[in-house]
């Protein structure tokens, strides 16, 4: 029988996803095809949020929204209604997206006719966290019933994340919800993160949030 | 279930290094894996076996080794345990630090011919 011998590789097991995920980024670029990775836990308004976001940009740009979760098809069907191209992903089980799932998601929805897609990533803070999908923005939700410590508790999530929407800011004076101590715990964490406190349910502050989005999507577009 | 599908992974790179370095069997496959990272490695032990059933891994051994999640102090240079020390410098009491180590999750070796 051959011996065995000991081969020393330090290599990252994210390696290979974080390789797929540029190349797939790169081939959006080409296209003019801005993706969005959007995540957050189960509930604090994803749906809505995306809702209010197509219904502001339509007019400017064509959108896709693939939708993540784990068992039904409820969400892609109210987003149907919106006007955009949408599909349900199925990923068997897993808690996180993947370059590789992710591109697979963009063939079945057909990108060639959109400017804009968003990929409704599944309810987990933990991992999503871990896998680049190859989008052009991460942007996380959370909402104020989630409470203010958040932060303190997932880390690298608000660490990777490009952009922060703080939802549900309605109820924040039923929840003692100190957004400026969100602000300083985040910022610390991620000095160059953009926060958006919105209201998905009354429309407070998504205008603020659908214009820096729309002037990202011009320059991924143009330059 | 996150952990089968990051023994996917796992899977998918120690497959390119076989590939690599033309070897035809695997023996064991060392992981490194940092405390901070979202990687359980109880359950990646757990699931390991059905996840590399039928495959050229099937009868491959898993060995993962704990790093810890180290930060060092931007005001007093000590070097401590964010986990252990609730993220606070024990010798000065700010929670002001970068990262050593903690988020790795690397194949660190695999016994192989
Ligand atoms: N008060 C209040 N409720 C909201 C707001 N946005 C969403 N909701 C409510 O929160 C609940 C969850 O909203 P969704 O948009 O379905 O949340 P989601 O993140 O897509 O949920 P999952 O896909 O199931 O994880 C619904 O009952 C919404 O009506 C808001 O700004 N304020
Ligand atoms: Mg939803
Ligand atoms: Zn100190």
């Amino acid at each position: 029988m051959d011996e065995f011998k000991v081969i020393e590789i330090k290599k990252s097991i994210f390696e290979g996803n974080d390789r797929k995920a540029e190349e797939l980024r790169e081939d959006l670029k080409k296209r003019g095809v801005f993706l969005m990775n959007l995540m957050s836990s189960p509930g604090s308004g994803k749906t809505t949020t995306v809702m209010r976001t197509i219904e502001a940009l339509k007019d400017d740009f064509r959108i896709g929204v693939m939708e993540a979760d784990i068992d039904s098809d409820v969400d892609a069907k109210t987003v149907s209604t919106s006007g955009a191209k949408v599909i349900q992903l199925h990923t068997g089980g897993m808690c996180h997206l993947d370059a590789t799932m992710t591109e697979q998601g963009l063939t079945s929805l057909g990108t060639e006719d959109l400017d804009f897609v968003v990929l409704e990533n599944i309810g987990n803070l933990i991992c999503t966290a871990d896998f680049d999908t190859g989008s052009a923005m991460n942007t996380m939700i959370l909402s104020v019933p989630e409470g203010d410590d958040k932060p303190l508790k997932y880390p690298n999530m608000f660490a990777m994340v490009d952009v922060l929407i703080i939802n549900k800011m309605d109820a924040a004076e039923f929840f003692d919800f100190d957004l400026e101590a969100v602000k300083e715990r985040v910022f610390k964490l991620n000095p160059d993160i953009k926060v958006f406190p919105v209201s998905a349910k009354t429309g407070e502050g998504i205008s603020e949030w659908t214009m820096y989005l729309k002037n990202e999507v011009k320059n991924w577009k143009e330059i | 279930m996150h952990e089968l599908g990051i023994v996917m992974n796992i899977a998918g790179t120690v497959l390119d290094v076989m590939k690599e370095q033309n070897l035809t069997t695997v023996q064991k496959i060392v992981l490194q894996v940092g405390e901070l990272s979202s990687v359980i490695p109880s359950y990646l032990h757990e699931c390991y076996p059905a996840a590399v059933d039928g495959t050229e891994l099937a009868d491959t051994v898993l060995e993962i080794e704990v790093i810890p999640g180290n930060a060092r102090c931007k005001e007093c240079g000590e070097v401590y345990n964010l986990l252990k020390q609730k993220r606070i410098c024990p010798s000065c009491g700010v929670d002001n630090w970068d990262l050593v180590s903690g988020k790795e999750f690397n194949l660190k070796e695999i016994a192989a011919c």
